[in-house]
């Protein structure tokens, strides 16, 4: 177990369109892997949201990896990456190369020097001959893989992946999960699919923007297929 | 589905992005003045010379102006209604002429070159508190997003003729715009989370 947490949420709440989303939440998370499951609407991806300062808490203090969410949010997107569950939301650029420099531009590298050291990016993750191709001819397991490179470039100290396999074929699954299993980075994961989360240190199970569970995969798992099943 | 930028380089990929610009600028200025239909119509051929000088993927880009016809159609019956039908076939030649030449830089330029093209003609918007950069950024985002309107147009259209059996047409407009807003909600959002539009100017 790591000592000191990376992540810390104390007594947040968030009300979203007049409904509460989280609700007087309180969090430590020092894993590297950790999952994020719930039913739609439980509040995970506002939870996630927190985390890369997208959206701010009304009541309680935020704080990631250093961090202060409230008074350093414009600092977080360089510390945490965050990729999205269409891809098509994500990508900016027309081109492939174009995607990747506007990323390393993003994480201070001047612009000349982004446009350069786009392709051997690419390259180190085996897709340099992506480089002039349009983002729109890609399949959507290579958009995907395109968002997450293209946030990896930028050297996150955390990634958060908010629902990121929804559109992919199983084999396009597998291969990105394998890309995020070997992360050196922290990974907050939220994911409907539950196998997703094998060989994690953590999930966490949020309903109702509380503490449902919280602790081993299996443990936390279980008692949420039990619940979704009771629902059903 | 059409893209606005070949993958496939061509001569004119070679050429840099400022040159091509100034290149369409000039002809611009030069043809809108004239009102000789040989003339419209060499410099129409000439659109069309440079479109299979640089290849079948670009010659596929011709359909490009496909969805263009209605408005030329009323164009020449306009002029027609005028009694002077030649005037509608040089404005029609100009125009096809212009497109198929600006459509020819956008798809041999990757929009990072194009932005640096265009960035010091924004300079002055600095004196006003705005950023050159953000502007070349939207402009690059809005041809990123061309293809993907596209495709939300045919998807919206599959979806009223799967139900109705018919085209869909004008009544797609307000699904169309709604769902375009809620695309640049999560496009913007996807942006903040990247740091945001750059404001600098780091060369």
């Amino acid at each position: 177990m790591p000592h000191a947490p990376l992540i810390q949420l104390e007594n947040v709440t968030l009300t979203r369109g007049g409904r509460v989303v989280l609700d007087d939440l309180s969090l430590d998370i020092a894993e590297r892997r950790v999952g994020l499951i719930g039913t739609n609407g439980s509040g995970k991806s506002s939870l996630v949201r927190l985390l890369n300062g997208l959206l701010a808490a009304e009541k309680g203090r935020v704080t990631v990896h250093g961090l202060d969410a409230a008074t350093q949010a414009g600092e977080l997107p360089r510390k945490v990456g965050f990729i999205f569950q269409n891809p098509d939301h994500q990508i900016i650029f027309p081109t492939v190369a174009e995607e990747i420099a506007f990323s390393l531009e993003q994480a201070g590298m001047p612009r000349r020097e982004a446009a350069k050291e786009a392709v051997p990016a690419l390259a180190r993750f085996q897709r340099a001959h992506w480089a002039e191709r349009p983002v729109h001819a890609l399949s959507e397991g290579e958009k995907q893989f395109l968002c997450i490179i293209a946030v990896l470039v930028m050297r996150p100290a955390l990634v958060i992946l908010d629902e990121p396999f929804s559109s992919l074929d199983l084999p396009t699954r597998r291969r990105l999960e394998s890309l995020v299993a070997g992360l050196e980075q922290q990974v907050i994961l939220v994911a409907h699919e539950l196998d997703a989360f094998e060989g994690y240190d953590r999930v966490i199970w949020l309903h109702a923007g509380r503490l449902r569970g919280d602790g081993p995969p299996e443990a936390v798992i279980a008692a949420y297929r039990a619940f979704a099943e009771a629902l059903a | 589905m059409i893209s606005l930028y070949l993958p496939e380089r061509t001569w004119l990929h070679a050429v840099p992005a400022g040159w091509k610009l100034l290149a369409l600028a000039l002809i611009s200025l030069v043809a809108a003045p004239l009102n000789s239909l040989p003339v419209m119509a060499g410099l129409l051929l000439a659109a069309l010379v440079l479109y299979a000088s640089l290849g079948k993927a670009a010659l596929k880009q011709i359909a490009l102006l496909r969805p263009l016809w209605p408005l030329f159609l009323i164009l020449l019956a306009f002029h027609w209604w005028n009694g002077d039908i030649t005037a509608g076939l040089v404005v029609l030649a100009r125009i096809l002429a212009m497109v198929l030449l600006a459509n020819a830089v956008t798809m041999t330029t990757r929009m990072d070159a194009m932005m640096d093209a265009v960035e010091p003609l924004l300079a002055p918007l600095r004196l006003f508190g705005g950023s050159p950069r953000a502007v070349a950024l939207a402009v690059a985002m809005m041809i990123r997003f061309v293809p993907l309107l596209f495709a939300l147009w045919e998807a919206l259209n599959d979806s009223w003729r799967a139900r109705t059996g018919k085209r869909g047409g004008w009544r797609l407009l307000a699904p169309f715009c709604i769902q375009t807003l809620r695309l640049s909600h999560h496009t913007a959002e996807a942006l903040a989370a990247r740091g945001g539009a750059p404001r600098g100017d780091r060369r």
